[in-house]
């Protein structure tokens, strides 16, 4: 596993090397129990490996948005160089739940437990798209020498990356800890970035009613914070999995 | 404890030696104590036999016992006997098999049945003088049968009977259960169960039992002496098959008769030497028909066993 | 019509059945339903208070660890357990739709065994002909016509999809056959009969897993004739086959349900424990 380089105040991501095995709950930790062992290393083992990318992936939705709202060049090109490692990681994670579901004929809580991860992989390997696509925004931005329409909406941008981050970060210990609760505040959170990314898009409408002539700038800016508001979506859609895992469906929607 | 040391062909290889020479001992041993009765016994046949050659003839199985040693036979001896085996097997048989089956597969297992179970097995250690004494009593006065062919093959019947109901048992117990639960779960009885898949399969072993119990019977000499078998028969038993109806008739069982082993020992009670050879010659015989008759069992044995294999 | 008299049972309901109605009460009428059965081997009690319907036309299956008395609730409903001494039944295994119980002190098990059929775990032939092993169920129920015999061996040996298999070799020893071949011949033997339940003790733990597939794709047709109960170790066995799983341990029935819904989100700690291998 690669080492992460720290931007200077990067958010602090859950610390996989200490932040998984903490299992809740009085049945001990859901992934483990089995009269394998290789089983539960198995089972273990796709989890870290999901919280590991969880933890990359929010430190780029957090670093692309500082990137924009500073714009900062360099911080971008950083976030664009690490998209191939969580595209790595996305396609590991979908290889080895694979194979364990091959191999193991898993039933029962640990199919949901490893269908679950692998959905959650998707989700945050399209998270992972989405900043990159912020970030290349921000390159543009930062090298035109900053956007108007970025500043109009700046404390918006800036908020939704914090409410974005947090579902995430939220949803990924969700999965960490098989925590049902803390998944359904994601659910409820999303609401509340759907409001601000509305709130946010009567801004800029009104800034493009005064001043034409940022068409282009403030087009790509809708698309920034369209993007964060998908990253919440997904990060919704990962909740959601932790859910189905839990055996809880009701409120997921989906099996 | 101390640390095992792992051990290496070396060290292993001279105890090997010795376990190997054991081995091989073991092989000659057995196979020495084996030929030393296949010894025995040929020596006592071919000892026979030299004695008894000048008798062997023709003329020594048609002729009656007579006084003089060159003209006697064993013709009535050897009908009686063969008369006694066929009434022994007729009774022996369905009575043993019958007995088996009940206490096989239909008697609980309780301790009544086990108190039977260890008199059957203890019948066969019986003194046959003793069977002997018991068939006089009964079956000679008390049921009037008198001296007869049927009196001596009751006896011998009862003799075997232990022999004929231990071999039905082993060859009942040999059908595998499966087999038994496969034709239950069907919905047959115990009756249909015994009688189209149990019996059917043990025939072999019980054939084999009857043909051992015939094979003893056949020189048993102390039951059929006690009850009166008479040692100078120069005559036949009636024939049990004539030309006039009824085609069968069944004076002959209450005929008086005379065996093969009460010959033998008539003739080697005699003073006179010629009559050794009488009696050896017809030992020889008898001792062949035994041998044949025990070859016939393994033969049996080997056809049913052939024909199924579990 | 005014002033005519009718009789109280006059005519058919008015309301009107469809054939898909029929259909689907059926589906899932019970054939067979254990009520508080409880079972004694001598002091032991090896059932406790089982309560189970055994839909009809579905192949249900019953999984659970050694000991749990599986093997013992399937012999119950042929009375297998009758040929041991000093074994006790209690409660009540009703068949349908004569509503007879079929453990009762009054009903005689030799009945209940020409209704209910068992295939054995170790292939369990006569060493008889191939024909001779299946029509012998019948000539128990005194078939004797030499056609009607062939007709329904035929039948019997198609229903089991090992005819074509056979048919050129009818009358030789039915121990000449594979393991596999052995199996379904048994199939053969319990289907001539036309039973209304099948019971299967774990029918393929002694086949390789081509055999075993064969048996599993038979097991899957026959439903529509029979009603199947299977007892088996292997769960992946029970996924792949049956329609309803029911979990027993320690002589309890813990769950029964959907083999659907078992296998993905079964309602008990105990049972999702034994299917993902946590068991002990």
């Amino acid at each position: 596993m690669q080492t992460l380089e720290q931007p200077p105040s990067a958010t602090p991501k859950p610390d996989a090397d200490t932040g998984a095995v903490s299992g809740p709950g009085p049945a001990g930790d859901p992934a483990e129990g089995h009269i394998s062992k290789t089983v539960d290393q198995s089972l273990v083992d796709l989890r870290l490996r999901a919280v590991a990318m969880g933890g990359l992936v929010i430190d780029q939705v957090a670093s692309c948005v500082r990137a924009l709202v500073e714009h900062d060049a360099k911080l971008a090109a950083l976030v664009l160089s690490r998209e191939t490692l969580v595209n790595a990681y996305d396609g590991q994670l979908d290889r080895d739940t694979l194979t364990f579901i091959a191999l193991q004929q898993p039933v029962a809580s640990d199919l949901r437990m490893v269908r679950a991860i692998a959905r959650a992989g998707l989700e945050l390997e399209r998270i992972g798209d989405e900043s990159k696509k912020i970030a290349r925004f921000a390159s543009r931005a930062a090298a035109q020498g900053g956007h108007d329409p970025v500043v109009a909406v700046s404390r918006y941008l800036r908020h939704m990356g914090e409410l974005s981050v947090t579902m995430l970060r939220s949803a990924v210990r969700a999965l960490d800890e098989a925590d049902a609760g803390l998944a359904r505040q994601v659910l409820a959170r999303d609401r509340e970035l759907d409001a601000e990314f509305a709130t946010a898009l009567r801004q800029l409408m009104s800034f493009v009613m005064q001043d034409h002539q940022f068409l282009k700038a403030t087009l790509d800016t809708v698309f920034a914070l369209k993007g964060l508001e998908r990253m919440g979506d997904h990060a919704k859609n990962v909740a959601e999995q932790v859910l189905y895992m839990v055996g809880d469906d009701a409120e997921s929607g989906r099996g | 404890m101390a640390a095992v040391a792992q051990l290496t062909l070396e060290d292993l290889r001279p105890g090997l030696g010795w376990r190997k020479q054991l081995d091989k001992l073991f092989v000659i041993v057995g196979l020495l104590v084996m030929i030393a009765c296949l010894a025995i016994l040929a020596i006592l046949f071919l000892d026979l036999v030299r004695d008894g050659a000048s008798r062997f003839g023709w003329d020594f199985f048609t002729s009656f016992p007579s006084r003089k040693a060159e003209r006697a036979g064993i013709l009535s001896a050897a009908v009686g006997t063969t008369m006694i085996m066929f009434v022994t097997a007729l009774v022996a048989l369905p009575v043993g098999v019958a007995a088996a089956i009940y206490l096989e597969e239909y008697a609980p297992k309780n301790w009544f049945t086990g108190i039977i179970e260890i008199n059957v097995t203890n019948l066969a250690g019986v003194p046959s003088i003793v069977y002997g004494l018991l068939a006089l009593g009964l079956f000679v006065y008390q049921f009037g049968l008198g001296q007869s062919v049927l009196s001596a093959g009751l006896t011998l019947a009862l003799l075997i009977l232990p022999i004929v109901i231990v071999a039905t048992r082993e060859a009942l117990r040999s059908v595998p259960k499966a087999i038994r639960e496969a034709a239950y779960g069907l919905g047959a009885t115990r009756w249909e169960v015994t009688r189209d898949h149990v019996l059917p399969y043990s025939t072999g072993g019980i054939l084999t039992g009857l043909i051992l119990g015939l094979s003893r019977a056949i020189g048993e000499t102390a039951p059929i002496i006690t009850i009166g078998a008479l040692s100078f028969i120069a005559f036949l038993p009636p024939s049990p098959v004539s030309g006039e109806f009824p085609f069968l008739n069944f004076e002959w069982l209450r005929s008086e008769f005379t065996a093969m082993p009460i010959q033998m020992f008539n003739w080697v009670s005699r003073p006179d030497q010629a009559f050794q050879a009488n009696a050896a010659a017809a030992g020889a015989i008898l001792l062949g028909m035994t041998l044949l008759m025990n070859a016939l069992a393994i033969w049996i044995r080997y056809r049913f066993r052939k024909r199924i294999n579990w | 019509m005014q002033g005519e008299q009718t009789s109280p049972s006059a005519g058919p309901p008015s309301v009107s059945i469809t054939v898909e109605d029929r259909k689907a009460v059926r589906a899932n009428a019970p054939k067979a339903r254990a009520e508080a059965l409880n079972f004694w081997y001598g002091s032991n009690q090896a059932l406790k208070g089982i309560n189970l319907s055994i839909p009809e036309h579905q192949v249900t299956a019953l999984i659970g660890p050694s000991g749990c008395g599986k093997s013992t609730f399937l012999r119950c409903f042929n009375r297998m357990h009758d040929l041991q001494p000093d074994t006790r039944y209690q409660g009540s295994i009703m068949l349908r739709p004569d509503d007879i119980n079929l453990v009762g002190a009054g009903v005689d098990p030799i009945e209940v065994r020409m209704r209910i059929g068992m295939v054995f775990q170790k292939p369990n032939p006569f060493p008889k002909t191939v024909f001779e092993n299946v029509a012998y169920g019948l000539r128990l129920r005194g078939v004797r016509n030499r056609t009607d015999l062939a007709e329904r061996v035929e039948g019997a040996l198609r229903a089991a999809a090992i005819w074509d298999e056979v048919k050129d070799r009818l009358s030789d020893s039915a121990l000449a056959l594979s393991g596999g071949q052995m199996q379904r011949l048994c199939i053969a033997r319990a289907l001539a009969t036309q039973p209304e339940i099948l019971l299967f003790d774990e029918p393929t733990s002694a086949l390789d897993p081509i055999a075993t597939a064969k048996i599993e794709e038979l097991i899957s047709e026959l439903r529509q004739h029979v009603t199947i109960l299977i007892v088996t170790h292997n769960m992946q066995q029970a996924a792949r086959v049956s329609d309803f799983t029911a979990f027993m341990y320690l002589g309890e029935l813990v769950e029964v349900g959907a083999t659907s819904m078992i296998f993905t989100n079964p309602g008990k700690k105990a049972t999702e424990d034994y299917i993902t291998g946590r068991y002990g």
